[in-house]
Parts: structure tokens; C-alpha cells; sequence
């Protein structure tokens, strides 16, 4: 945070005028001007929601961002009859983030989507955009060990009422690191709903696997 | 003529009497208005007085959030102001006192201020003036404390900034 302060830089100035006047006696009185310094105090202010979030109230209606640390899920359940078979199986959420906080319009459709958007605010003219990434370990692992790479786990983006490009794309999980999912342009809300899959091409031992993948928002 | 007719012609002529007179005002008006207009002489009063209550003036979002548009990007920030300006020299004199913000960096800036009474409150924008006072001097200085709101679009905004404003006297 950077402080200001309030202060007059034309004393000197009227110092001057004065003397013109003593001088020449010609100056029709002193002037001035105020000034006051102002200073961005808190510019930067970056807000990224996956599945649920908190807002105060919709934006529209003046609502301010929030903290919120549930981490919502996504999963699928495979029956045996089409494990493995290359059908790719929907996966289906906890999270109940159906309405977007920006107006309160259902943007996305639960059980199906994940919610994820946010904003960054910065001052100055257009600068880069931010940059959205996913750690993502290397595999979901079951209670025994086995595994299977996160690759496996793909998404589709959309939004209802959407049209044009996503500012989240559709992608698939790249399996151990980090990986961009999408991009913020500075000033603006940028949303998206993700429809999670299993690609279901490889046949695992049977069990439940999970894995956390965190997602990170960075503004330049 | 009949006597209708008589009336009527009578009235006709009176109506064209009034109208006349109206005329012959309108252009003393005019020129009077072009008389006073060319005696007006504005002077910069001097406000070496003039003090901030509030040590500094921090800008923030009007809106943590922006919209989908990206059009509502306001900063705002409030200071409180003791305005001390030096009229001295229209003593015993009326005249009209104007807050002008001139044009400058970073670009448009509005500024609104909420008086206590001694001068009008009002709003307006970077390259104006308005008028805070009018009527007669009756001390060598007059005081009030403005409560400033200044506004500016942020995307113009990278660092910290000077504003300047001053009061002028327009003499009547």
C-alpha cells in the first residue's frame, strides 16, 4: 500500500508573485492553485472461484468477494459391463455453483459442470492477461496402490447463454505438473463451466481412486 | 366602420403597442447583459491558507469486482479539505467565487465536494468551474471545510498523481 499526501507545491510560486508585485507593482494580486497527491491504494485484487465461492451478493448488486476452502469433487462411478470399453463416462459434481455471482443468472448445470471464473483488477492500461494453471499429480490412487494418470480425465467448456471463445477451453488433465487451463484479460469477469470425463480406454484393478488437483491464479 | 369592427381595430393596435415594448426591453436587456459581460474580469484568489485534515488521499476501487464489459473500472478516494481563501481584495465588494479544476493528467477527474455552509457544494470535471459562492465579501477571508470525492478511471492510472484545483473571483 502506498500513502499520499496532501500537499501545496506553489508556495515558492506565490513567493514569486508577491515579489513581481513590490517590484513592478503591476501584478494584480497573488495566486495559488492546491494540490493534492492521490494514490492507487489497492489496485491489485484478484478473485478465482472453482466450484463454489463466496460472494457477499451477486456483483450487479454490489456483492464483494469472499474466502471460501471447500474443495468441492468431481467423480464417476463405472459399471463393470463398460469398463474400459473407450465410451467416455460423465463425471458429476458436489458442487452446487449453478448461478454465476456476477448477475445471478444460472450459468452452469449441476451435476454436470464445475463453475470456475474470477477476475483480476489492476490500474494502468491493458497489460497481460492472467494466468490460470492446474498442479495435477501424476495419478489417482486407490487404497492398494494401483493407479491411474490423471490423463485420463478430460473436460469440455461451456456456459449457458455462451457463445465465442471460453476463457477456461475445453482440455484433459496433462498427468504430473503444471499446466495452464485458461487466462484472465485484466478489468473483466472471465467464466466458464467445465464438464468433467473419464476417457474409460484402459481397464484398472477395481477401486475407488482420487487424487487433488489445486488450481492457481496468477496476475502478472 | 361598425362599432365591432371598431373594438376589434382598437384592441389590434393596443396588442401592437404591447408588443413593441417587450422588444425595446429585450434589447436593453441585451445590452446590458453584453455590458456586464464585458466588465467581468476573473482573478485567482489566493488560498495559501488552505490546508488537508487528512494526511493522505488513497484511491481504491469504487467496485472490488469488474463487469463482464470491463467498463466500470472508477477509482475513488476522499479527503477532507479546510478551504481558507483570501478575498481581501473585494473587500466590501459582491462577487461570484468559482471552483476550477483545470484540465491535466492522467486524464478526466471528477470531483464532487460536500460543503458546510459557507461555500455551495457541487461536482464537476477536469477543464470547469463552478461557482461555490456569490453575494457580498464581508471578511477578508472566508473558510469552509470541503469534503472532496475525486474519481478517475483507473485503467488511466499506473502510479500516484498530483491534482490541482484553485478558486477564482469573477468581479462583478
Amino acid at each position: 500500500m502506498m500513502h499520499a499526501t496532501a500537499i501545496r507545491h506553489h508556495r515558492i510560486g506565490l513567493r514569486r508573485a508577491f515579489a513581481g508585485a513590490v517590484l513592478f507593482g503591476a501584478v494584480s494580486g497573488p495566486s495559488s492553485a492546491y494540490t493534492v497527491d492521490l494514490t492507487p491504494a489497492a489496485p491489485l485484487t484478484v478473485y478465482l472461484q472453482v466450484g463454489v465461492g463466496s460472494f457477499t451478493n451477486d456483483y450487479i448488486n454490489g456483492g464483494q468477494p469472499g474466502n471460501n476452502t471447500t474443495i468441492n469433487t468431481v467423480s464417476a462411478t463405472v459399471a463393470a459391463s463398460v469398463l474400459g470399453n473407450g465410451t467416455a463416462q460423465p463425471m458429476t459434481t458436489n458442487s452446487t455453483a449453478a448461478q454465476s455471482y456476477y448477475d445471478g443468472f444460472t450459468f452452469c448445470s449441476v451435476p454436470g459442470q464445475i463453475y470456475i471464473g474470477g477476475f483480476y483488477r489492476t490500474t494502468g492500461g491493458k497489460t497481460a492477461a492472467a494466468t490460470v494453471t492446474a498442479t495435477v499429480p501424476a495419478a489417482l490412487t486407490d487404497a492398494t496402490g494401483d493407479t491411474i494418470p490423471f490423463s485420463k480425465i478430460a473436460w469440455t467448456s461451456s456456459g449457458n447463454g455462451d457463445s465465442g471463445a471460453e476463457p477456461f477451453p475445453s482440455g484433459a488433465f496433462v498427468s504430473g505438473g503444471v499446466q495452464s487451463v485458461g487466462a484472465m484479460s485484466s478489468n473483466s469477469w472471465n467464466e466458464s463451466c467445465l464438464t468433467f470425463s473419464y476417457l474409460n480406454n484402459t481397464v484398472p484393478p477395481a477401486g475407488t481412486f482420487t487424487g487433488v488437483v489445486r488450481y492457481t491464479l496468477s496476475a502478472p | 366602420m361598425t362599432p365591432f369592427r371598431a373594438i376589434a381595430e382598437s384592441r389590434t393596435k393596443a396588442a401592437g403597442r404591447r408588443e413593441s415594448c417587450p422588444a425595446f426591453f429585450l434589447l436593453c436587456a441585451l445590452s446590458i447583459i453584453w455590458a456586464s459581460a464585458a466588465r467581468a474580469k476573473t482573478v485567482t484568489i489566493d488560498d495559501s491558507g488552505t490546508q488537508s485534515l487528512e494526511p493522505s488521499v488513497s484511491l481504491r476501487w469504487k467496485s472490488a469486482t469488474p463487469p463482464r464489459s470491463g467498463a466500470d473500472n472508477l477509482l475513488v478516494g476522499t479527503t477532507s479539505i479546510r478551504v481558507r481563501i483570501n478575498v481581501t481584495p473585494w473587500l466590501r465588494r459582491t462577487g461570484r467565487i468559482y471552483l476550477n479544476l483545470p484540465a491535466q493528467p492522467p486524464g478526466p477527474i471528477t470531483v464532487s465536494w460536500v460543503a458546510q455552509g459557507r461555500f455551495l457544494s457541487g461536482q464537476t470535471q477536469s477543464g470547469n468551474r463552478v461557482l461555490v459562492y456569490a453575494g457580498p465579501i464581508a471578511a477578508p477571508f472566508m473558510e469552509d471545510v470541503l469534503t472532496f470525492r475525486f474519481s478517475v478511471d483507473g485503467t488511466l492510472v499506473r502510479h500516484g498523481f498530483p491534482v490541482s484545483f484553485h478558486f477564482e473571483m469573477d468581479e462583478d
